[in-house]
């Protein structure tokens, strides 16, 4: 097994490169001026230049490109143009949030996707297949921006019960200890500040969940339908086996190979729609990070997201690799 | 079905959760919470970049030695400077400042502060090369005397002096802290930064030794809240007492402006600005069809400007009828009667002198993001539509807009200028002056040395008198040349919980200060 992921992990370095050039090219063609967005109306055409000469975008383009790669090395993923701190610096500072949003929204997803699956799949064409089917087809076709906006209206405008948008309530700074604001409100004793966070969480969790839950759910259901017709449950059956082992034991067990490769693959989709989950929420993480990143042409963070996400992408697809060889002993072996 | 029990269970915690929130309501009646749509950049004078949040931040943090008379902007009045005098030749300034002012971090504000943040400033901030290139000398004569001596009379530059990036710096801090000044600025301001969290928010506390007297509120919070959609809410719910419009690029539309102003826990403050957004021609291009006067003066007559006002902006944008809008005190009432209106039938009367078949005409108007600048170009289509000119709108990002725009590369644009401090200076030399032509910012102008004599003239004129009729005249000069259809001028608009109050909004540019703010 750890020879395995050795050999995944060094097989990490081509693809990170072909992504860095990939990004490092893309950012220059699309059209736009950092210097200029950067200085902003008003600005005089010898600031612009001067600015320009600052960032080295008066070199050729290879020459930045060495540059860029040369400091890669050293942990160097540049400045960013628009507020002149260490990239590495800034997406350290937002990681936090975006992991603590995108882990739990997993979780979330899991704990509800796999059970209606499951439920679905055991009971077929019954009121709660037909009820749960409805609502993961709405929650797979739902944009996640109407979806945030409607929870927002229904759950914090009306209700009042959550807040709007936010991580924690300007009114309780929770102290930076991790980064992780529940856990560091929790180790800072801030009680208050914690709970606080944790109605923040609840809404941009559940919009970040609902595709990856109704995708799982159907997903889920529709292997378990196909599992469960095989010989293999048929003899389990016959064996006298409780309907819940047979379930649970053989049924689930040989689903979840599949639905893990599904969790693995929407994972990166997720990412995706944290962009704009964390642009609705005002969520302080590296996909909104990011989206401000492009609007404002700021090239070494593009590049250094984009590296990040590129990087959690392929670890994702390493960890449910590794995953395989847990569930299924034959791939275990095979791995060696 | 235990999901079902789960859900249940879940749904009557909730509103437990929500009562963390009661308990704070004592200090959120001395906290005013602000939304801007992003972190402010630089917020210390030395490296500030007219960037609106970080501009209103320094404000609120540092004084400057003038500042503009509320409410109508056009007189300044001391600040740090108790009072000032100009040469006759417009080249020394002489200030009298304040005496027992301290900064926040307790060390003693004097002239030799001033002298040490405006040199800063001057070596630091390239933004403001051009005009604190000016400065040839600042001397301290007393610890409340000060001379500025210009190497060339700039009427502007009280104006400038008004601005963030001219605002006084504790030299004691800056020695402390260094590069890092900029995250622990420290001022003579009536708030005074507290911290600051990336993407989150940044906190300013109260200076109860403010020497205008301490501030009502005991802290203000900046939220940032990028989506437009998402402070609205917040602002409905009560968890921001403050949204800006930020007029320059993305905007609130009008019905949304409607229904916020029907909501009886909101107030809307609106006041006039000096942003004008038009319809410009690429007036360099010697080739094409608006290489011809009366080809432009045809579109400036096709556009329907009272209807694209109602239409559009139901009331929350003013007409604008030359280069300077109708608040600037160089504004020349005759405009009102020079500038181009709507007469579908001229306009094709004139295209036809122009020699110019409507319907050969494919035009790319270009135009920025957003609803509506996409709701403003739409009406302008219509118009060109009217008198057969087929358009074809392409709404490009900022950046890609003035790449094109700088290189050249169209015919017509909508665009805008909002002037970063306030003197007619700020439209006409970087909007006119056909030496800039091709820099940001401006209308291309042709080479035409009448007009640029007469704008560099009106740039340099001590007396302010005579500069206005120069101004006056400039702007009829410009008129004739039609550079573009000046299309309208946003109001700016600050959206406020109805408990705020003692808020003015600035004109010129759009810069809150909170010192006279309180809720009730």
């Amino acid at each position: 097994m750890a020879s395995f992921i050795i050999r995944r992990l060094i097989a990490l370095i081509p693809v990170m490169c072909i992504v860095l050039v990939i990004v490092f090219s893309l950012v220059r063609i699309i059209p736009g001026d950092p210097a200029t967005t950067l200085l902003g109306p008003g600005a005089t055409q010898d600031q612009i230049e001067a600015l320009r000469a600052q960032l080295n975008l008066d070199q050729p383009v290879i020459l930045q490109f060495y540059h860029y790669v040369l400091g890669l090395f050293v942990g160097d993923f540049g400045y960013s143009l628009k507020t002149g701190q260490p990239v590495a610096t800034e997406i350290l500072q937002r990681l936090p949030a975006t992991i603590e949003l995108s882990v739990l929204a997993v979780i979330v997803a899991v704990i509800v996707g796999i059970p209606i699956g499951v439920l679905s799949a055991v009971r077929p064409n019954s009121m709660f297949d037909h009820v749960t089917r409805l609502v993961s087809l709405i929650g797979v076709s739902m944009p996640a921006f109407l979806l945030a906006l409607i929870l927002q209206l229904i759950f914090a405008t009306s209700l009042g019960w959550l807040p709007v948008s936010g991580r924690v309530s300007p009114y309780l700074p929770i102290e930076h200890v991790t980064g992780f604001v529940i856990l560091d409100g929790l180790l800072t004793g801030n009680v208050q500040g914690a709970l606080s966070a944790v109605q923040h969480l609840i809404l941009p969790t559940a919009v970040l969940a609902a595709f990856l839950a109704a995708t799982l759910g159907r997903f889920v259901r529709n292997t378990m339908m196909d599992v469960m017709g095989e010989d293999f449950i048929r003899t389990a059956k016959a064996k006298g086996l409780r309907n819940r082992q047979v379930v649970l034991n053989h049924g689930l067990r040989n689903s979840l190979l599949p639905a893990v490769t599904i969790i693995g693959l929407k994972f990166a989709e997720m990412l995706g729609g944290a962009i704009l989950t964390e642009t609705i929420f005002a969520w302080p993480g590296i996909g909104r990070y990011m989206f401000e990143a492009i609007k404002n042409r700021d090239y070494p963070v593009i590049q250094g997201t984009t590296l990040v996400f590129a990087l959690l992408f392929v670890l994702t697809s390493i960890i449910v690799d590794v995953l395989y060889g847990i569930l299924d002993p034959r791939i275990r072996r095979k791995m060696g | 079905m235990k999901i079902w029990n789960g859900i249940v269970v879940a749904a009557a915690v909730l509103p437990l959760l929500g009562s963390a929130a009661f308990a704070q309501a004592d200090a959120k009646l001395k906290t005013l919470v602000v939304a801007v749509p992003s972190d402010p950049v630089a917020l210390e004078p030395g490296t500030n970049k007219a960037e609106p949040i970080g501009s209103e931040i320094i404000l609120n943090v540092f004084d400057t030695l003038v500042a503009w008379t509320a409410p109508d902007f056009k007189v300044l009045e001391g600040r740090l400077a108790k009072s000032w005098t100009v040469s006759d030749d417009g080249k020394v300034f002489d200030f009298r400042l304040r005496e027992g002012v301290k900064f926040q971090d307790g060390t003693a504000f004097d002239a030799a502060a001033v002298k040490f943040s405006l040199e800063r400033t001057k070596a630091t901030n390239p933004y403001v090369k051009a005009t604190f290139d000016l400065i040839k000398e600042i001397t301290v004569v007393s610890p409340t005397e000060l001379k500025i001596t210009l190497s060339a009379a700039y009427p502007a530059f009280l104006s400038i002096l008004a601005q963030p990036q001219a605002a006084i710096v504790s030299p004691a801090a800056v020695a402390k802290y260094g590069d890092k000044f900029a995250s622990n600025p420290v001022g003579t301001g009536p708030f005074a930064f507290k911290s600051a969290q990336a993407d989150t928010n940044v906190v300013l506390e109260a200076n109860p030794n403010y020497f205008r007297g301490a501030p009502k509120l005991s802290q203000i919070i900046y939220r940032v809240i990028p989506d437009a959609s998402t402070r609205r809410l917040e602002l409905e719910g009560g968890g921001v007492d403050i949204v800006q419009q930020q007029g320059q690029l993305s905007a609130i539309a009008a019905q949304d402006i409607e229904a916020l102003k029907a909501n009886k826990d909101l107030k809307v403050l609106e006041a006039s600005s000096q942003i004008i957004r038009q319809l410009e021609f690429n007036n360099s291009k010697t080739d094409g069809p608006f290489s011809n006067l009366k080809a432009r003066q045809a579109i400036a007559h096709a556009i329907d400007y009272d209807g694209l006002l109602q239409g559009v902006f139901g009331g929350t944008a003013e007409r604008v009828y030359g280069p300077l809008t109708s608040n600037s005190w160089a504004f020349n009432p005759k405009m009102k009667e020079l500038a181009p209106k709507y007469d579908p039938e001229l306009a094709k009367k004139l295209l036809a002198e122009a020699g110019i078949k409507p319907s050969s005409l494919n035009l790319k108007l270009y135009s920025f993001q957003g609803p509506l600048w996409g709701a403003v170009a739409t009406f302008v289509q219509a118009n060109l539509a009217d008198i057969g000119i087929n358009a074809t709108i392409e709404q490009t990002e900022f950046p890609a807009l003035r790449t094109l725009q700088t290189s050249g590369q169209f015919d017509v644009a909508l665009d805008g200028r909002q002037p970063w401090y306030n003197d007619p200076d700020a439209h006409i030399t970087i909007g006119y002056l056909s030496s800039l032509a091709n820099t940001a910012m401006t209308f291309r102008m042709p080479q035409d040395k009448a007009l640029d004599d007469l704008i560099l003239k009106a740039q340099q004129t001590p007396d302010m008198e005579v500069r206005k009729q120069l101004y006056f005249t400039i702007q009829e000069e410009i008129a004739k040349r039609v550079p573009g259809a000046y299309l309208f001028s946003p109001k700016l608009i600050v959206f406020a919980r109805a408990n705020v109050e003692g808020l003015v909004v600035n004109s010129a540019p759009p810069l809150n200060e909170y010192w006279s703010v309180s809720k009730k």
